[in-house]
């Protein structure tokens, strides 16, 4: 890994940042003003969403608050988020969150490289493959959900028959539903993945490649030594992208097994708390907490990973 | 190395990937096309053994869901004209300008980007009340434009940093008024951009369900998304999964025609958004 | 004299403020409806209803005709799933929405919607009367919180034990004698190499086996229901090891279905109708349901009263239905009163009946021929509705049922004392707010 030049780690230097000079500073100012205003929907409108609702989470965090019992609301303080954090159901949400995401942050790693490869190297048909992954891409997610659960599903599916499995129960045990779930997430998602793999794919200069093939590295040393090292800002991108949003997954849980059998997620309890049991206290707390746990995978792939996100804030 | 031979095994690892992609939807077709009342009874196998249309009458018969198309492609087509126009303006200022709060605001968009929607729901829901804009057209639209400018503010900076704006001067100094050298030279160059941007934030909000779910209770809003769980059979009992497959065909019609059209223009935006290529 | 100049003016200024209010008073009603329906001049209802086959709706045409012009009735599909329709209400409602005139609300819901306020009490001894008269005595216990009457029965549903009788047959069961019970179903079912088909997915479905078991025992889930919060949870008893016990043995037998933990009412039904079907605990729209689907294995299809825990101890069936609320923030109380006496008459009970295949709450309307010539069982149904037990009454319902759901899934881990032990400590500990759900 550090035998090989890393070219894109050495990204071309920023243009200067321009020197003020003193005629320039009036052209310079309307810049700012223009650069400022232009930005301002998109900043007000983020606020506005989220930053100000997650501080009234904070807030509404802090009290006993059933909306079914407005009276019933008193000033707890940090009293939700002990009950959250003692309690084994978000520790049993946690790990089943875990598994999901990293059962298939993984599987669609390997697989999208395979596809993003094949895509590199397929002589026929690159635009008709690149198209049909678009689908499964563009597809609601939900329908997804559906589409396999009821292919799996005793009464209606096709897969215990083709496969042999009788009357197996697929969403009758944890660990079979949680596959069903991360099926349909790896269908779904790899595609995405596959295509950022391959722009970084292509940026893979192919001088390197050949240089190696002169000095005898078999093609596995060159997939180890030269591809991988090169592209690895954009797998870290990809990584980080996708472990954010498997993090997030809500809607093939709810669709397939509704939470039963410890397959309940964090999203899935946040929303069940705050939208199901309109419990907005608690609610709010897991909805805290969840925030949190996302700022802390993301601070883990900055800080420990180094992924570099100038890659994708494009400054 | 036997090249024919080689390029051979691609193509077989192409149709594989093809197989792979579009098999569940051949699975979605089959069941859309089974008869309600017989898909369930013996062994379930892939294909119907009769085809029969009568799925597709029940869902356009069913106002939950017509009510519930007219309500996925009215707000997703607002929210993603609105979210382009907003992000249409950061992304100039950005690829063009140098601003102090630059920095903060693309490190807000990632920061968005990564935001647990699910932590939103219950401080939105209330606010929404208390607004009187839960359950309505406009309540999903202001979630939805926020959550897609960020992908928007990348996709379109990053294309408009390879428009060479030069040209727009270029134009000024041959003769052009400032907006027709706008119009005639940089509207062409940044259009591809632009309707990327749009693409890829329709299907965003095409496919949203969790708030779609939390912030709508009657078919004023319900999107379609939402709206599939709650379809039913003859008796409150029964689920109806042919007209839910159904339906769901219905609403991937307009993915496949997108993706078909534009498949190019998606990529792309796909991977400029994401990684400088 | 000035000052009674001054008064003399208020006075006239009082009065037309007066006419001005009045005309207001008699001009709101149309503006109002004006912006709600194209129809200017009569208030149009919104009726809430959990989804069907177009009964309620048919039924809203035709009490809004007979109305002669004083309202009209429009209906919102709530979703398939009690708890849903339940969560879609609470946040309409929770903004006091005032667009709810009449809900159809399931019956365990009643008590929790009654206590935020929600449900608009009908004291007028006279309405009370014309609502309730002739109603079954179990739907009826449903509709009232604190005494007062908050919402009358629309319909009523029971369970009913459902059996081939060629397998009855084959094992030398009597399903319909007098103390046949659980556990003779589940021998019965075995010796076959037969499944029994329950309601055992995580939703409120199982909640009603449960306790119909556990009422069957002679127990109750909670005691001093109308504690709220403080009630005491009472799973932890003889009836509720009882109910362990059955479900426990079923879920571990070779009698349970491949999916029983998975399963609800049309998994149950599947599997009846399949080869591998024997018996089968469910409501009646089975029966019209198999016409429609299995029209060759309905002449095979039995029925009986609900199987006894105890045996010599009668069941208590599971009571279901729906009742008919108004929305304490309407605007239109008298014409959504007016409407829940047209929808929950019994002649539109008999039609409701015939139309959906929902049983009717009123008494009479199982004499009706019509009734009886397409439900052979009618008089089963009434007897079973007329002696079910109802769920808990409490407006901790919610909590209640999940604690009840989430310890007692899935259904093969069910064990007796174990498992009635751990739902009460959870479910005291969710009412204290200790725990999550």
């Amino acid at each position: 890994m550090t035998t090989v030049d890393t070219r894109i780690d050495q990204e071309p230097a920023p243009p200067p940042a321009k020197k003020v000079k003193a005629h320039a500073s009036e052209r310079l100012r309307h810049e700012r003003r223009l650069g400022l205003s232009l930005s301002a929907p998109a900043f007000l409108v983020m606020i506005f969403v989220t930053a100000y609702p997650l501080i009234y989470a904070v807030v509404l965090s802090l009290y006993k608050y059933r909306l079914t019992d407005p009276e019933g609301k008193e000033f707890v303080g940090l009293a939700n988020y002990v009950t959250v954090l003692t309690d084994p159901i978000w520790w049993n949400d946690f790990v089943t969150t875990t598994v999901i995401t990293v059962a298939s942050v993984v599987v669609e790693l390997v697989l999208g490289f395979c596809f993003a490869w094949v895509m590199y190297r397929i002589i026929r048909g690159r635009s008709v493959i690149r198209t049909a992954i678009l689908v499964p891409y563009g597809i609601i997610t939900v329908v997804s959900a559906f589409v396999w659960r009821y292919a799996f599903q005793l009464d209606s599916g096709f897969v215990n028959q083709w496969f042999g499995m009788e009357d197996y129960n697929w969403f009758g045990g944890r660990w079979s539903s949680l596959f069903v779930i991360i099926m349909s997430e790896i269908w779904k998602t790899t595609p995405f993945i596959s295509l950022l793999l391959l722009a970084g794919l292509v940026q893979v200069p192919g001088e390197l490649q050949e240089a190696a093939s002169v000095d005898g590295a078999t093609a596995w040393q060159r997939l180890w030594k030269v591809t991988l090292p090169n592209m690895k800002a954009a797998i870290m991108v990809a990584l980080l992208f996708r472990t954010l949003d498997a993090w997030r997954i809500f809607d093939n849980p709810f669709v397939m097994t509704n939470g039963a059998n410890n397959t309940e997620t964090l999203s899935f309890l946040a929303y069940r708390q705050n939208v199901t049991l309109v419990n907005l206290g608690a609610g709010s707390a897991v909805s805290v907490l969840l925030f949190f746990t996302v700022v802390i995978i993301a601070f883990i792939f900055i800080k420990g990973f180094r992924t570099d996100l100038s890659q994708v804030r494009g400054d | 190395m036997d090249g024919r031979k080689t390029s051979n095994w691609w193509t077989a690892a192409g149709i594989a990937i093809l197989l792979w992609a579009l098999f569940p939807l051949l699975w979605m077709l089959s069941l859309a096309f089974k008869d309600p009342n017989t898909f369930r009874s013996g062994t379930p196998q892939f294909l119907p053994k009769e085809w029969t249309w009568e799925n597709f009458r029940t869902v356009f018969d069913n106002s939950l869901f017509t009510s519930a198309l007219r309500n996925s492609f009215g707000i997703s087509i607002i929210a993603t004209l609105l979210s382009v126009v907003i992000a249409m303006f950061a992304a100039y200022a950005i690829a063009r300008l140098e601003f102090p709060g630059k920095k903060v605001l693309l490190s807000m968009a990632l920061a968005i980007a990564m935001f647990p929607q699910a932590a939103l729901v219950g401080p939105l829901f209330d606010m929404w009340r208390s607004l009187g804009i839960y359950d309505t057209w406009i309540g999903l639209i202001i979630p939805y434009l926020t959550f897609a400018l960020p992908l928007s503010i990348w996709t379109m900076s990053a294309f408009f940093r390879q428009i060479p704006w030069e040209m727009e001067q270029a134009a000024q100094v041959d003769g052009a008024t400032p907006w027709q050298a706008f119009r005639k030279v940089i509207v062409p160059l940044a259009a591809p951009g632009v309707f990327t941007t749009a693409i890829l934030t329709f299907f965003f909000c095409w496919n949203e369900f969790l708030l779609a779910a939390s912030l709508t209770s009657t078919d004023a809003a319900r999107t379609v998304p939402a709206a599939l769980s709650f379809f039913t059979g003859a008796s409150q009992f029964q689920s109806p999964v042919t007209a839910i497959m159904a339906a769901s065909v219905v609403v991937t019609i307009p993915v496949v025609i997108l993706v078909l059209v534009f498949q190019r223009r998606i990529v792309a935006g796909l991977t400029s958004g994401a990684v400088k290529g | 004299m000035r000052r009674h100049l001054v008064r003399a003016r208020h006075h006239q200024g009082a009065r037309r403020r007066v006419g001005i209010i009045a005309a207001v008073a008699v001009a709101a009603p149309l503006v109002l409806a004006g912006c709600s329906s194209d129809s200017g001049g009569i208030p149009t209802l919104t009726w809430y209803i959990n989804p069907d086959n177009g009964g309620q709706a048919t039924l809203a045409a035709r009490c809004a005709a007979e109305s002669d012009g004083a309202f009209k009735i429009t209906t919102q599909v709530l979703p398939n799933d009690a708890d849903a329709q339940r969560e879609q209400l609470v946040r309409r409602l929770a903004a006091d929405d005032p667009s709810i005139d009449l809900m159809s609300l399931d019956p365990p819901f009643v008590a929790e919607f009654a206590n935020a306020g929600y449900l608009l009490p009908i004291t007028d001894p006279a309405d009370v009367a014309e609502l309730t008269d002739g109603t079954l005595e179990a739907p009826l216990k449903t509709a009232y919180w604190e005494d007062q009457l908050v919402a009358p029965p629309f319909w009523a549903n029971t369970q009913l034990l459902w059996y081939r009788k060629s397998v009855a047959e084959a094992a030398g069961v009597d399903p319909t004698a007098a103390d046949f019970t659980w556990a003779d179903m589940i021998e019965a079912a075995e010796s076959q190499g037969k499944r029994i088909g329950v309601q055992a997915r995580r939703y409120e479905g199982y909640m009603v086996w449960i306790n119909a078991l556990i009422s069957s025992g002679g127990g109750q889930i909670i005691e001093n229901a109308d504690q709220g919060a403080d009630a005491t949870p009472t799973v932890a008893s003889e009836a509720g090891d009882e109910a362990a016990e059955i479900i426990g043995t079923l879920a571990r037998s070779s009698a349970a279905p491949a999916d029983m933990s998975t399963a609800g009412e049309e998994e149950a039904r599947s599997l009846f109708q399949g080869d591998n079907g024997s018996f089968m605990v469910n409501w009646p729209y089975v029966y019209s349901a198999a016409q429609g689907d299995a029209p060759d294995m309905v002449e095979d299809i039995g029925w009986a009263r609900y199987p006894e825990v105890v045996a010599g101890t009668a069941s208590m069936p599971p009571l279901g239905g729906i009742n008919l609320a108004i929305g304490n923030f309407t605007k239109h109380p008298d014409q959504a009163l007016a409407a829940a006496k047209c929808i929950t008459s019994l002649e539109s009970s008999i039609q409701y009946m015939l139309e959906s295949g929902n049983p009717a709450a009123k008494d009479a309307a199982y004499d009706d021929p019509q009734v009886r010539e397409q439900f052979p069982m009618a008089d089963l149904i009434r007897d079973s509705i007329d002696s079910a037990g109802p769920r808990p009454i409490t407006p901790y319902y919610g909590d209640v049922s999940q604690s009840v759901q989430r310890t007692w899934h899935p259904p093969a881990s069910v064990e007796q004392p174990a498992t009635p032990v751990e739902t009460d400590d959870y479910m005291s500990k969710v009412l204290s707010g200790d725990r999550l759900l």
